[in-house]
């Protein structure tokens, strides 16, 4: 009866660096791949039409919300959730990662994991943004708690390790 | 002192929960599963008032995969629950007052199944007329919701005689002010996970603000003994009191049991939505005078609060808001009548500020506008009406003396803000400038407030706690208070650190599990700061005593010449480390563990709700506002906050940022709209909080510690005092720059459109 069972053709992906083949629908929202499939549970689920982001992943690089992408768009891409960011970077947490922590860009840190992700993307095409650039990347994630400034701090601070100043 | 990192120096601290929230690899309790767990969904009613003839289960019981499917009659205990009048069905037996209210619950094999399940569920209704107005449920023809009719409480307080009081006034001001329904709108929906183990004790994963209530109220329901059921509740994707109340619990718990299998419920946004609770709507009518000098005469208020189809905690925000109707002023003539009412609109019930910022909204309007009449500056009729350091309380009663109101007051007065809004030559009158865009217009705006803090009078408000060095050699902090992000656990570490001269290493902190922690009373009311350094002020001497004197009967040493430090017991003089804290749990012969249990201080009057303890803000803000769209801009703010010592540097710039980003929201975009019983905005696309492009301005958050020398009660509350100021403040601003009042929030723009742009440029 479950409409995942009609048809689950091998979906074939690479998370956080590692390789691997799911038999999923080709409608199942990467979110739920990630959350239920694979344990990945650092994406959030909250409003599953887009407006949030707190469930932002790269996908080959891009952010995207996961709870909209479906499996079959997400074949053969590189997708990287918040627990592939530390890896990337030296030592143990990225540079994004230790901004917010020492900063406070975060409270309840629902949002979080989707934040970390939108400003890695955000930082990896444009290193030094200006606050229209912030504005703009940022618009699509939403946090309740902080008000934004322990966030607009992180992103500073973040920008300042990585451009050595 | 801004409060900010360079500020803060050491005291600006890593949270202990920040490593896993920033890695993503924290589990909320909505992230948690369990081997063979099955998926809880609930249904609820398509209208918001019917009567249900008929509920068929059938079908939805013979899809394979469906393990349990559950409606009133599967109630072993009270079909009811509600923390201060057990008054809301678990599930529906006949009648159903609003659209998130429970018909029946499935727990299937997937998420897909549960929710066609879901659909083979027929119930019958016999749509009744629809109740969507506090106003029209009070008159006599309105249809009935509840035994007791559609007054869920009246609350007033009277001193003087109002009505003669104005007879003497040189000005009156009559407006009514409307606040609207906002959503807490936590990123993380209600859920969690249920398991019933081996043992047939119940494991409740889910969130809330009081584990022990939870408790309490699950045992109602299920006719299971308290003891047999364990709430774990932290950590939580943020509350702002809307967790606080039971939600997805009763029905995972049921499920559960009558599945035998563990259940998960994680609600959608949408099922958010509808079942949630709101901040109640209020329609709030004040008549205030002044006499010629422009000292306060009389205040007469009325309030109607939309309080939903159930009780939840909707008494006890009204009595919230008459108190916070009355404020930091001194009257002659004071009479408020307030109501709250019964309605098929969706559920009202706690909310940070807790009815503060509707009533503050409301009574700083009121200064504004008799200032106006007075033609004098807003922020001097403040400081003309404001009460001083050893008045009584709004009711008369007696509260904790300090000068937070005077404090706030001059340090706004002071600040860069409102030095620039002096040299920039903005009174009250309105002004425009920048040329570039001459239909934008700039003003600058106030407002001043005192907010209760703890239940108050009449309502048990317990708290306390325990401290226990562990066998591992851990000091364990063990407390009944739950992390939902407001930082408590960065708080609790930071106070070890500082008063005991512990390490963060030495320390375990236990909070949020009903197995092992004491209660402590709710994480509530801005009250769990405060508890917690008054609990620590009471275990500080006995802990201490107890670990020295083992220590010093292990080394030989009198414990005078010892003390308590990083990593162990060090000599009081020496800088040297005598003996770790692992040795001196392994070695001492009796269990080094002390407890306290002490009432939140209360007001020694009856009455009910009345507050002792209160914090004190002002906060001044500058808005732009677009004359051709009518969009009002936050452009800079700044909040002095007199709450005693600042605990922890980082939680509580984060608490007064974030509090008043929720109140910018409240005043300029929130609004979970109802028309006839039904929400028209579902999630985040129509349901506007605010995002990073709300918050390009500044804010500045000024802290005043200075308490006086007898005080005796510590940090005051700020987890809702950063939501209650700024409406009013922008309120003010915004006449400032167009000469237009607001009375109703969110503000609509339409109002600020000028009709004839071209002549109001030529103008310029
Ligand atoms: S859950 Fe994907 S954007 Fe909100
Ligand atoms: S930290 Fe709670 S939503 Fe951003």
């Amino acid at each position: 009866m479950s409409l995942d069972q009609y048809a689950a053709p091998a979906v074939h992906l690479m998370v956080n660096g590692q390789d691997m083949t799911i038999d999923v629908a080709p409608s199942k929202r990467l979110l739920a791949i990630l959350r239920e499939e694979l344990g990945l549970t650092g994406p959030k689920r909250s409003c599953e039409i887009g407006r949030c982001g707190a469930c932002i992943v790269l996908v080959d690089g891009a952010p995207i919300n996961a709870c909209l992408a479906m499996a079959y768009q997400c074949a053969g891409k590189h997708i990287t959730t918040v627990e592939g960011v530390a890896q990337e970077g030296e030592g143990e947490l990225d540079p994004v990662q230790r901004a917010f922590l020492e900063e406070g860009g975060f409270q309840c840190g629902y949002c979080t994991p989707g934040m970390v992700i939108t400003v890695k993307a955000l930082l990896s095409h444009t290193p030094d943004p200006n606050e229209d650039e912030i504005e703009e990347a940022l618009s699509g994630n939403i946090c309740r708690c902080t008000g934004y400034g322990g966030i607009k701090r992180a992103i500073k601070q973040a920008v300042k390790w990585r451009n050595g100043y | 002192m801004l409060l900010n990192r360079s500020n803060s120096g050491k005291r600006w601290r890593v949270r202990p929960d920040g490593p896993g929230k920033v890695t993503g690899s924290m589990a909320y309790l909505t992230d948690f599963s369990a081997e063979g767990m099955l998926y809880g969904r609930v249904l609820r009613s398509p209208h918001p008032h019917a009567r249900i003839k008929a509920i068929r289960t059938e079908r939805a019981k013979e899809l394979a995969g469906v393990h349990a499917v559950l409606t009133a009659a599967d109630v072993p205990g009270l079909n009811r629950f509600g923390i201060a009048v057990p008054d809301q069905p678990v599930f529906c037996e006949d009648i159903v007052r609003y659209i998130g209210d429970a018909v029946a619950a499935v727990a299937a094999d997937t998420a897909e199944l549960a929710a066609l399940a879901l659909e083979l569920i027929e119930v019958d209704y016999e749509v009744l007329e629809v109740v969507d107005d506090a106003e029209r449920a009070l008159a006599p023809e309105s249809p009935q919701l509840h035994p007791q009719g559609n007054v869920l409480h009246r609350s007033a307080y009277c001193a003087g005689e109002a009505q003669r009081g104005f007879e003497c006034c040189a000005h009156i001001v009559e407006e009514t002010y409307c606040t609207p329904r906002q959503m807490h709108t936590y990123m993380e929906t209600e859920g969690g996970l249920f398991v019933l183990g081996e043992d047939g004790r119940l494991n409740v994963y889910a969130p809330t603000q009081h584990g022990f209530m939870d408790r309490m109220q699950l045992s109602r329901i299920l006719a299971m003994p308290q003891a047999d059921i364990r709430i774990v509740s932290s950590p939580i994707g943020g509350s702002f009191g809307g967790k606080d109340e039971l939600n997805v619990q009763p029905y995972g718990a049921l499920l559960a049991i009558a599945s035998n299998r563990p259940v998960k419920i994680h609600n959608s946004r949408w099922e958010s939505v509808r079942a949630g609770l709101k901040r109640h709507p209020m329609k709030i009518t004040m008549k205030t005078g002044v006499d010629g000098n422009g000292k306060l005469i009389a205040h007469q208020v009325s309030i109607i609060a939309d309080t939903g189809p159930y009780a939840t905690l909707g008494a006890e925000v009204l009595r919230f808001a008459v108190e916070h109707v009355i404020g930091p002023y001194r009257y002659e003539h004071i009479k408020v009548d307030g109501v709250s009412v019964f309605t098929n609109n969706g559920m009202s019930g706690e909310f940070r500020g807790f009815g503060g910022n509707q009533a503050i909204f409301a009574l700083e309007g009121q200064l504004d506008r008799l200032a106006e009449k007075l033609g004098i500056d807003p922020w001097m009729l403040r400081l003309r009406n404001m009460r001083m350091p050893d008045d009584a309380g709004p009711f008369g009663q007696p509260i904790a003396a300090t000068e937070g109101a005077q404090q706030v007051w001059q340090a706004l007065q002071a600040s860069r803000l409102w030095q620039e809004r002096a040299s920039a030559g903005m009174g009250s009158s309105f002004s425009a400038t920048t040329s570039e865009e001459p239909w934008i217009s700039i003003g600058y705006g106030a407002a001043f407030t005192m907010h209760g803090a703890g239940l108050g009078v009449g309502i048990p408000d317990p708290a306390g706690g325990r401290l226990t060095l562990a066998a591992d050699g851990r000091i364990e902090a063990v407390f009944g208070y739950e992390e939902f992000g407001q930082g408590l656990l960065a708080s609790l570490e930071q106070m070890l650190i500082e008063q005991f001269g512990f390490a963060a290493s030495d320390i375990r902190m236990i909070i949020g599990d009903t197995d092992v922690v004491p209660d402590s009373g709710s994480t509530t009311a801005s009250r769990a700061t405060s508890m917690l350094w008054k609990s620590l002020q009471n275990l500080r001497p006995m802990f201490q005593a107890k670990a020295l004197e083992a220590a010093s009967r292990l080394l030989a040493l009198p414990a005078a010449k010892l003390r308590l430090g990083e990593g162990g017991i060090w000599q009081q003089e020496e800088q040297m480390l005598l003996l770790t804290y692992a040795d001196l749990a392994m070695y001492s012969k009796e269990r080094i563990s002390c407890t306290t249990r002490f009432h939140f201080p209360t007001s020694p009057v009856d009455r009910v709700g009345a507050h002792f303890l209160y914090t004190y803000s002002a906060v001044a803000v500058k808005i732009s506002v677009n004359r051709l769209t009518g969009r009002v801009r936050l452009l800079d703010q700044y909040h002095a906050v007199a709450a005693g010592p600042v605990i922890n540097p980082q939680g509580f710039l984060g608490q007064i940022e974030g509090g008043s980003s929720m109140a910018l929201g409240f005043t300029l975009t929130e609004e979970a709209v109802m028309e006839n019983g039904l929400y028209l905005t579902k999630n985040l696309d129509t349901y506007l909080v605010p995002t990073i492009a709300e918050h390009r301005g500044t804010v500045e958050v000024e802290p005043i510690e200075d308490l006086p020398d007898f005080d005796q009660y510590g940090p005051r509350g700020i987890g809702e005092v950063g939501s209650v100021t700024l409406a009013p403040a922008i309120a003010s601003a915004v006449h400032a720059a167009t000469g237009v009042r607001i009375s109703k929030l969110p503000i609509q723009p339409e109002l600020l459109q000028l009709q004839d742009i071209e002549s109001f440029l030529q103008r310029r």
